[in-house]
């Protein structure tokens, strides 16, 4: 019916030359690699037209294309929100070169009849998210349509490869490669610590030439802050930040547009309300963007911002990648960014215009974050920037693969393992944890143990796996997906329209005409079906802030080491040579050097209060939050076996508080041969520490969702699912009970290890420690560096008590208390 | 009534406490005992709920309908109930007819044989439908009087007898000195009566907010504790 197209170099570079556009050399390396076959990973940044680098590279390496209804080229993206302006850009480029040619764009977003269009005639052009990949695999004729993907191309690399939605894909690749071994794959990534690993792992299992591509050496960065006026009133943690709002306004004044980054949806919310308070003029030209916020109205936001205009938009990281908005001159980052890859990023946004430089403004949020602006600025220059790292056989991710191929073509289980261990993250799976897998997902369990009644997947008389139920193939197409959020439910107007999806949890805890904010409105819940929680504008003067989470990003070791070093060259340098950060908290500083000492990297600072809630116990650790959790647990548990105790545990970036009722002797035990901080048998104890908290019962969430265990339903399909109602909580009592070898669980251990104490890092730091000179001191009262840990709500526990000796201590409290009011 | 039987001393870990001049004891087991009348009560038994999940491809490990009926045993053991009333939700679900779970209740049931089994029927009884004649279970809708008591499953209230319920699960958050936090299964007295917490091993639990005038006893293992009211 069509012509055959060929996009070539040279017609390429005719077409830019009628844009007047000039081909970067960067930009003829990628496409000459891949018309060779070759793969690889270019480092570019947002704007560097690292887009046309791939996609035209993509188009040319196909050569002549003859059939133009089947899908050719995957371009995988981690955002939705990126998808759409992804299609929109390479559907111009597409339209010029090879006209004939479709582009396609398929995303959860996407409606029922454009997703049955695609299927019918397919895009050669693909634009998709991991998900919607995995689901594409899912289908039964999915080997078929597979196999003439030529090229598959990852935006963003950089955002996958640290979790599980990149080892998704990671296993998708795995599959479209065996189906095509000539596969290109190219991976775009910002910058990372290391770039090489980035690149091994997405071309792990690959074949032709691995190549490296560098684009345009990055604009000139600014990076600044906004100091504010009256430090000494200045809140210390906790607060938002609000009295920054006046300043704020002022900057975003100033500039033509503005971004405004905030680290949580609910602190975003709060910050567009605090701005149109402040500037009532501006309703209607400044926005609020989060990944909560329904489809349409982020769109008219990003269409708002291209066009400029609106004046700002506060936004979270929904808005970090990809996109470009030219008009973007200034970028404001509220509270700490807690990474340098971060700040790099959002701090990219700005100043697309040529000949203009990026520049982010950090507005802190309380006067320890007036040191990691300042730390933040000290690692940029040395390039101090984080790695990211796969996760490793993460058998929850297994498990939903298992079931994603059996609903879709089946397998059989020797090739499926070969594909398997193609995957990076998978590369070292041994058959063993491979027919686990497959047990589980066949019959529950190992043969002795198979669950009765239980068959999720099942051989067919040709020895391929298959899902028998077409209930079960329905539910775990629904439900297939690794980004873990809350269930979510859907916000609607009681007379009709949806504003957009909140946690069921926050949902949960509210009561029929309680307000909250959401979507830049004071919403009054009427009532909740459905999962829908119908709203109507609540009265004027009411409202709660939504408690999302997602607020706790932990501090990088980078960023950490880069504080400690700011801390001591307040000690070391004459106050001229402070960074303006440095020089602002001089106040604060000059208290907690009175009061008790200051850290540094030389030394560990380690505090005891007592007040009546009990004994307090700061250790300064600089670690991070991970870290410092990790190194909480050890020493509470190592303290809890000498002597039967509770401990609670409060975290953030700077240290840790331990929190007891009755008193005990650390300093004894810091001080002891093979004290609590010791670093010999680290795993052992941090393992024990496992089992009397609630950590691994937490990560367990995420591995029962994957793994398919809870089913999170979805809006408006909730009765059917009512009867497979059970908390992630509750499946882990059953398994610790009734299956303790399920390698699930012993994931969720690894998992709580690994990634929230971060083992590997932990180590490190306890070596680190050993070396730092320790002081212990008893202040008079909670020092700067301590009051944010007393004040801080969420806790960990580690105890060793009978819970009835827990039960009669909180019993007996409640009666004094009771006695007295 | 005959008083002869009370014992001596209270079981051990026990909340006592009377209604109607009727002694009745909150049992750390999750049960409530009336001894004056040897009478059992139980509530959200959900027999055959794992078995459902994994009928739906979803894997439970099997094991939790054997300790929930391991423990209705050993309770008999210890107290010689004669009657045992389940506050609704024997069952699980429909599916629960064509499972191994049925068989082991039936199995349990015939260990049990001098016990006398009221169920008074639940929202999951409902759609499951009423055990086989086999498992020899009075079946009633609520409300099912008892003397000064009414054994229901939904809490509700009745204008002369003492409510016994289940169906919410009950659970309560603690918090003592030194920011100790613990969530616990509970009895609860919502001022009309008292709710049982869930009895069956694969059973998820209810947050409460307690209002003035009502109580809850929090359980653990051994023992059952009386909450001071505010």
């Amino acid at each position: 019916m069509s012509a055959t197209v060929d996009v070539t170099e040279a017609s390429t570079l005719a077409w830019f030359e009628t844009l007047g556009w000039k081909a970067f050399d960067f930009q003829r390396e990628v496409w000459r690699a891949m018309r060779a076959g070759g793969s690889g990973l270019l480092h570019a940044t947002t704007g560097s037209g690292k887009t046309y680098a791939v996609a035209l590279g993509a188009l040319q390496a196909l050569g002549p294309v003859s059939r133009t209804r089947e899908t050719r080229i995957l371009w995988i993206t981690p955002m939705r929100a990126l998808a759409a302006d992804s299609a929109r850009a390479l559907e111009v480029a597409v339209q010029a070169l090879a006209p004939s040619l479709k582009v396609g764009l398929l995303t959860g977003d996407t409606s029922t009849s454009v997703r049955a269009g695609l299927q019918k005639s397919p895009a050669t052009l693909l634009v998709t998210t991991p998900e919607s990949l995995t689901l594409m695999l899912a289908r039964g004729q999915a080997d078929e349509t597979l196999a003439k993907v030529s090229v598959l191309v990852v935006d963003e690399w950089h955002e996958l490869i640290g979790n599980k939605r990149g080892v998704q894909l990671q296993l998708a690749l795995a599959r479209l490669r065996r189906l095509n071994p000539q596969l290109l794959s190219w991976g775009l990534s910002a910058t990372l610590g290391n770039l090489d690993y980035a690149q091994t792992v997405l071309l792990h299992g690959g074949s032709g030439a691995a190549h490296r591509v560098e684009g345009l050496t990055p604009k000139r960065l600014q990076i600044d802050t906004l100091i504010p006026d009256n430090i000494e009133r200045f809140p210390w943690a906790g607060h938002l930040g609000m009295r920054q709002v006046k300043a704020v306004a002022a900057e975003i004044e100033q500039a033509a547009t503005s971004l405004v980054f905030t680290n949580t949806r609910s602190q975003a919310e709060i910050w567009y309300q605090a701005l149109l308070e402040e500037k009532p003029e501006w309703a209607g030209l400044i926005a609020l963007h989060h990944g909560s916020l329904d489809k349409e109205l982020r769109t008219w936001v990003e269409n708002s911002l291209k066009t400029g205009a609106l004046k700002a938009v506060v936004c979270t990281s929904s808005l970090d990648l990809g996109v470009d908005f030219l008009p973007v001159e200034r970028v404001l980052q509220i509270g700490s960014p807690k990474g340098v890859a971060r700040l790099l990023q959002r701090a990219g946004r700005s100043g697309h215009a040529p000949g203009r430089a990026s520049r982010i403004t950090v507005v802190p949020t309380h006067a320890l974050e007036l040191m990691e602006a300042a730390a933040a600025r000290h690692a940029v220059g040395l390039k101090r920037i984080e790695s990211r790292v796969s996760p490793h056989e993460p058998m929850d991710v297994l498990v939903q693969h298992l079931v994603t191929v059996a609903v879709g073509p089946g397998f059989i289980a020797d090739e499926l393992y070969a594909e398997v261990c193609a995957a990076y993250a998978f590369r070292h799976l041994s058959r063993e944890r491979f027919d686990w897998a497959l047990a589980f997902v066949e019959g529950g369990g190992a043969s002795l143990k198979a669950y009765p009644d239980f068959h999720r997947v099942a051989k067919d008389e040709h020895q391929v796996y298959r899902v028998p139920r077409a209930d079960i193939a329905r539910r775990h197409r629904m439900s297939v997906g690794t980004i873990v959020s809350d269930a979510s439910m859907s916000v609607a107007w009681l007379t009709g329209g949806r504003i957009g999806s909140i946690e069921e949890s926050f949902i949960a805890r509210l009561k029929a005409g309680d307000c909250f904010t959401f979507a830049g409105r004071v919403l009054e819940l009427i009532r909740v079906r459905d999962m829908t929680a119908f709203v109507r504008k609540a009265p004027k003067g009411k409202g709660s802030v939504p408690q999302w989470q997602g607020g706790k990003m932990p501090l990088s070791s980078e960023l950490a080491q880069s504080a400690l070093e700011m801390l001591a060259l307040t000690q070391t340098q004459p106050l001229s040579a402070w960074p303006p950060e440095m020089h602002a908290l001089q106040g604060l500083l000059e208290i907690q050097s009175r009061w008790s000492a200051l850290p540094s990297p030389e030394r560990l600072v380690i505090e005891e209060i007592h007040t009546k809630e009990g004994q307090h116990l700061f250790v300064y650790a600089f670690a991070g939050r991970m870290v410092n959790l990790g190194l909480a647990s050890l020493m509470a548990y190592r303290m809890a076996k000498q002597s039967p105790g509770t401990f609670s545990i409060s975290v953030n970036d700077y240290g840790f508080e331990l929190l007891s009722a009755d008193v005990f002797d650390w300093r004894s035990a810091l001080d002891a041969q093979a004290g609590v901080l010791s670093a010999l048998q680290m795993s052992e104890d941090v393992l024990g520490s496992l089992n009397s908290s609630e950590l691994a019962q937490r990560r367990f969430r995420e591995i029962a969702r994957i793994a398919g265990l809870v089913f999170q339903g979805f809006p408006g399909a909730s009765k059917s699912t009512k009867q497979l109602q059970a908390s992630s909580g509750l499946f882990f009592e059953v398994f610790k009970q009734y299956d303790t070898d399920n390698l699930l669980l012993s994931q969720a251990n690894t998992e709580a290890m690994e990634q929230e104490l971060e083992m590997h890092r932990l180590a490190q730091c306890l070596q680190a420690l050993q070396l730092r000179q320790r002081v212990y001191l008893t202040p008079p009262k909670p020092t700067p560096f301590a009051f944010p840990l007393m004040i801080e709500r969420l806790r960990e526990r580690i105890s060793t008590e009978k819970l009835s000796d827990r039960v009669q201590r909180m019993v007996a409290d409640l009666e004094k208390a009771a006695r007295v009011s | 009534m005959s008083v002869d039987i009370l014992p001596v001393t209270p079981p051990t870990g026990a909340v006592s406490f009377k209604v109607q001049g009727e002694q009745l004891y909150l049992l750390p087991q999750k049960a409530l005992w009336w001894p004056a009348e040897k009478t059992l009560f139980v509530a959200d038994v959900h027999i055959g709920k794992a078995a459902g999940f994994r009928a739906l491809g979803v894997p439970v490990p099997s094991g939790t309908t054997a300790n929930t009926l391991q423990r209705l045993s050993d309770l008999t053991a210890q107290y010689q109930p004669a009657h045992l009333v389940v506050l609704g939700d024997l069952l699980h679900s429909a599916k629960v007819h064509e499972t191994e779970s049925l068989d082991s209740f039936l199995q349990w049931r015939v260990s049990q044989s001098d016990l006398q089994i009221t169920l008074v029927r639940g929202n999951h009884d409902d759609k499951a439908g009423d055990p086989p004649a086999a498992a020899n279970v009075r079946c009633v809708d609520e409300p099912f009087l008892m003397g000064p008591f009414a054994a229901l499953h939904h809490p509700g209230e009745h204008p002369q007898a003492y409510c016994l319920a289940g169906h919410i699960h009950p659970c309560v958050k603690l918090n003592g000195k030194g920011r100790d936090a613990l969530r616990l299964p509970c009895f609860y007295d919502n001022g009309k009566g008292m709710v049982l917490p869930a009895f069956g091993a694969f059973t998820g639990m209810h947050a409460l907010t307690i209002a003035s005038g009502e109580k809850v006893f929090p359980v653990t293992p051994q023992a059952v504790f009386s909450l001071p009211i505010f």
